[in-house]
């Protein structure tokens, strides 16, 4: 129990000691690194709540995928972030982000505690889920059996939702032959 | 990029990138793994590959086309396993009748459907990397 305490509050300050030093830089490239790192351990994070599958997919996709497809977006953007002065928008945006944080924190109060076998999230459909993953589906890991028997439609979606993404980029960015082989056709003729 | 240790590595490194990402993809019934990791993690390989050699390299060994195929392939596979079970009389994306046993058809609409999704992810990733790069390129080379 003492040893999860102190995990858990090794990797919040560890995440809070990022997310300060990402507000703070005004490289680009340190930026994204960060960030990557932030979704690293977002992934431990999620390791010590026993959610593997998440911080797996958190993992491969924060910190991996989308690290490397920002770094490869670097190139549009520029170096360095402007140094902007000290005005009036920034006093808005300081007196929303106090507000939004004030009403979730106090709404947490009404969560209930994570891990309780009483919480609600328990007692409807996961008992169903569970018994109905060993004995009618027979796969161990319930994550897949609800992932895709159960829920089989939100994953579905899902997969259209990243297949649509896809073809939304292609459509704005891809060219067809890229201009790197008809420069060097050119250059051969 | 013209660094031979790095050219060595990913040469070595691209075939058990390629291999874990599958053992995650069948093993996700398992253990912690399934179609959106797995895809991620083939992808990388691919994408290790284009930015060590180059992004014409890698359009060698996966060309755009058949990139572009899979990309559809996925979704395609996806709704096709719910249709297959909507012919066979069961609702749609229910994997029973698929199989001898309702577990066996379990196992096997689950196993396909994770397929697409990892071709899917797969591929969207892929491309994503080669339009990306493509347009940096292009980019460079008017300057």
């Amino acid at each position: 129990m003492i040893g999860e305490i102190i995990i858990n509050a090794f990797l919040v300050t560890l995440m809070l000691t990022i997310a300060i030093f990402i507000i703070n830089t005004r490289k680009v490239i340190s930026t994204i690194l960060l960030t990557g790192t932030y979704s690293l351990v977002a992934a431990l994070m999620f390791v010590s709540l026993d959610a593997v599958d998440v911080a797996f997919t958190e993992a491969s996709v924060g910190a991996g995928i989308s690290t490397i497809l920002f770094l490869a977006a670097l190139s549009y953007l520029p170096k360095e972030e402007k140094e902007e002065k000290f005005n009036v928008k920034h006093i808005y945006a300081i007196c929303t982000c106090i507000i939004v944080a004030g009403l979730l924190i106090w709404a947490s109060y009404d969560l209930p505690l994570v891990g309780q076998l009483e919480n609600p999230v328990h007692q409807n459909l996961a008992q169903d889920f569970i018994e109905g993953s060993r004995n009618h589906i027979g796969i161990p890991n319930v994550v897949t059996s609800i992932l895709a028997s159960y829920r089989g439609y939100d994953t579905f979606g899902e997969t259209v939702v990243i297949y649509t993404a896809g073809i939304a980029v292609l459509v704005l960015l891809y060219d067809g032959v890229s201009k790197t082989s008809k420069i060097h056709k050119e250059n051969n003729k | 990029m013209d660094n031979l240790i790095l050219k060595v590595c990913t040469k070595v490194l691209f075939t058990p990138i390629i291999l874990f990402g599958l053992y995650v993809q069948f093993h996700g019934d398992f253990g912690p793994g399934g179609g959106f990791q797995a895809g991620v993690i083939v992808a990388a390989a691919f994408i290790l590959y284009a930015m060590v050699f180059s992004v014409e390299d890698c359009k060698v060994i996966m060309p755009p086309k058949l990139n572009f195929f899979l990309l559809a392939l996925g979704a395609f596979l996806y709704g096709f396993v719910g249709i297959i079970g909507l012919i066979l009389g069961d609702p749609y994306l229910s994997y029973d009748v698929l199989g001898t046993t309702k577990e066996a058809g379990q196992h096997i609409g689950i196993l396909l459907v994770e397929f697409g999704v990892g071709l899917t992810v797969c591929n969207v990733m892929i491309s994503l990397f080669y339009s990306f790069a493509n347009f940096n390129f292009g980019k460079k080379n008017n300057d």
